[in-house]
């Protein structure tokens, strides 16, 4: 049995000197769904996206990533996991602006040998992978090797999508990626976004203030009904 | 680490072009300037320490290491007291001594001290590394009264072959009794040695005994009665300032000193040269130490730079750092990514400032060793090579607090970094 994408189980937050910002009982992203979570700007669910990618300590609750748990006591672990399993796309400014298109999608391969050799599984080396990826997220040829400033915004998503989806991870959390796009942009970022994750089987956690979205997922999730922090407050 | 970091510290150095060039200009200065100090250090000590070479013992009377020293080779200064012309030919004939070059001073030229000697001083006398005096123009002086004279008194008083000069008694530029009836002709002109060589008019010990006959002050070494109508070539002067050892074997250096040192017959002092330069050097090398404080300090003042450049942007690169932890950057990369910055700018601002001082050196060397025979070595040694790799070591000193901030900003921000 394939564990689920994202498992929480009895999850508390609160950031230091404020009331919590989460509490959540359980929530769950199976393996190769796509979930769309809900709620108002300062809710706590980019709070909940760092906490998911390892970046923020869990401070008290479960926390498991594709099997593996985010523990408080091992950054390091985490930051292994984060590194060879999981995308994360931005709201905007995703990009590290010396580098170029493809040298940024590349940037995860160099932080992470499982990456690499999953891509040397499927005999494919990283730039033309990079570069592949850009393609199919529509990025035009002479945008691959422009410079992350040079690119519009759009652009600058759908390099960040790539570099996400590099060397194949398992989960890919995006915290409203979209919010910087105008309409047609939007619509459709999140359908190349969908259609690349979903022929990899990748899940996908889509962060978004934004209810107008939800059509486009599997499944849509208020975070309001599961953070009993967000309530009371 | 990650090779990774590496390249993404040169990228990011790269973007911020004009800003890490200024800084490391900075210290490209800083260290063509401590290089250069350095080198001039050791060329003048170097030169300082080999001021008198191949000279196995020096012998005047009675007297500390240095004060002998500093009047018979240095010119600095005043003897004692002399050495008899007995107590010479003593030395002179002693068993195992293979040269003696005797030294006459207290007269001078226009401020220049005359040294009456023996046309073994020419053979003799070495600097540097053993290297000989070299005759740039003319020849030694022979039995008349004919001087050779440094290359700084020629340069100073435009002196060329064939002018005639006057010896006045005594020392200084205005001397009250000028030998006036006695002209000397120019034979000879050093090249510059960088030794006190260059500020000597040389002439033979007859000649001073000579102009020096009938003269009465008491101050001036006598001659032994004897007239001009005798020939200057027969005087022998009754006593000398000092004398100069060559000795066939050097083993036995140690037990002519102490015979010298022991002589009951006249009270006398022999120094081991070397010795007595290296005590000297203890003396004067106060100065050059300071030197090297400032050029250091200067160093240090240059390498600020790197945490103003380096701090500067830190605020506007937290979302970097942000991006960087999500592609799977650990936390200590992005602590080791700033490192990694100041230690390349350290290092491309010493490589620079050795490429401008090794320039520098070039430009200069020709000039010095022509015009002072100072040897000012051009190529990088290993100086150069402890420099960069010791100012690449202390520019990841000097990124540590940068670094420790970008690292507690990125453990702070999460993912969450508002903009
Ligand atoms: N890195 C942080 N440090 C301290 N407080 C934070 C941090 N990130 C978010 N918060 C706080 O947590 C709360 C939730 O913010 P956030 O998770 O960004 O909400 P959302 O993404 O839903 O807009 C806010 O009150 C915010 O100020
Ligand atoms: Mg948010």
């Amino acid at each position: 049995m394939t564990s689920p994408a994202v498992s929480i189980t009895s999850l508390r937050h609160a950031w230091p000197g404020a009331e919590p910002t989460l509490d959540i009982e359980r929530f769950e992203v199976a393996a190769g769904e796509s979930v769309f979570l809900v709620g108002p700007s300062g809710s706590g669910k980019s709070t909940l996206l760092g906490l998911i990618a390892g970046v923020t300590p869990v401070q008290s609750g479960r926390i498991e990533v594709l099997g593996e748990p985010m523990l408080a006591g091992k950054p390091r672990q985490r930051d292994a996991i984060r590194a060879s399993r999981l995308g994360v796309i931005f709201q905007m400014f995703n990009l590290v602006p010396f580098l170029n298109a493809v040298e940024n999608v590349l940037l995860p391969l160099q932080f992470s040998p499982e990456r690499r050799q999953r891509l040397e599984a499927m005999d494919r080396d990283g730039p033309a992978e990079a570069r592949r990826l850009l393609r199919e997220l529509r990025l035009d040829e002479a945008s691959l090797t422009k410079k992350a400033t040079d690119l519009s915004v759009g652009q600058q998503q759908r390099v960040a999508a790539a570099r996400a989806l590099i060397g194949g991870p398992g989960l890919v959390i995006a915290d409203e990626p979209t919010s910087a796009l105008d309409r047609s942009a939007r619509d459709s970022f999140i359908a190349l976004l969908m259609q690349e994750c979903s022929t990899r089987g990748t899940a996908l956690l889509f962060v978004s203030h934004d209810e107008t979205l939800a059509a486009h997922f599997d499944r849509k999730v208020d975070l309001g009904e599961i953070n009993r922090a967000g309530v009371t407050a | 680490m990650k090779p990774a970091l590496l390249s993404l510290a040169w990228k990011s150095l790269a973007n911020r072009a004009v800003s890490v060039t200024l800084t490391v200009a900075t210290i490209a200065l800083s260290v063509a300037l401590f290089l250069g100090v350095e080198r001039v250090r050791d060329s003048v000590r170097d030169s300082f320490n080999s001021t008198i070479s191949e000279t196995d013992l020096i012998v005047g009377a009675r007297s500390g290491a240095i004060n002998l020293l500093l009047y018979s080779v240095f010119h600095l200064g005043d003897p004692t007291a002399n050495i008899s012309w007995d107590s010479y030919e003593l030395i002179d004939t002693a068993p195992d001594v293979s040269w003696t070059v005797p030294i006459s001073l207290g007269d001078s030229h226009r401020g220049y001290r005359v040294v009456g000697t023996t046309p073994g001083f020419f053979e003799h006398y070495k600097y540097g590394r053993a290297r000989d005096l070299e005759m740039r123009e003319g020849r030694a002086f022979g039995d008349g009264r004919e001087a050779v004279v440094g290359a700084e008194v020629a340069r100073q008083l435009g002196y060329g072959l064939g002018n005639e000069i006057l010896l006045s008694h005594g020392i200084g530029e205005v001397s009250f009794a000028e030998h006036s009836d006695h002209d000397f002709r120019i034979v000879g002109i050093l090249a510059p040695t960088g030794t006190p060589v260059d500020r000597s008019v040389l002439v033979s010990l007859e000649s001073i005994e000579a102009i020096h006959a009938g003269w009465n002050t008491g101050a001036a070494p006598r001659a032994e009665s004897h007239g001009h109508e005798d020939g200057e070539h027969e005087l022998m002067p009754d006593s000398v300032t000092a004398v100069l050892v060559g000795l066939d074997s050097p083993i036995r250096v140690l037990s002519l000193q102490r015979q010298i040192n022991t002589y009951e017959g006249e009270a006398l002092s022999a120094v081991l040269p070397g010795v007595a330069l290296s005590q000297l050097w203890r003396v004067v090398g106060v100065a050059e130490r300071a030197f090297f404080a400032v050029s250091v300090l200067v160093i240090v003042v240059g390498l600020c730079g790197i945490l103003t450049a380096l701090s500067a942007g830190l605020n506007e690169r937290r979302r970097e750092m942000a991006v960087l932890r999500a592609v799977g950057a650990r936390a200590s990369d992005v602590f080791f990514l700033l490192i990694l910055e100041a230690m390349t700018i350290a290092f491309l601002g010493a490589l620079v400032g050795i490429v401008i001082a090794t320039g520098g050196f070039a430009a200069l060397s020709p000039v010095l060793s022509g015009r002072y025979g100072f040897d000012l070595p051009i190529a990088p040694g290993w100086t150069e090579l402890a420099v960069l790799g010791g100012l690449t070591v202390t520019g990841a000193l000097f990124g540590l607090w940068p670094a420790w901030r970008a690292l507690r900003n990125a453990l702070v921000d999460g993912l969450s970094i508002r903009i």
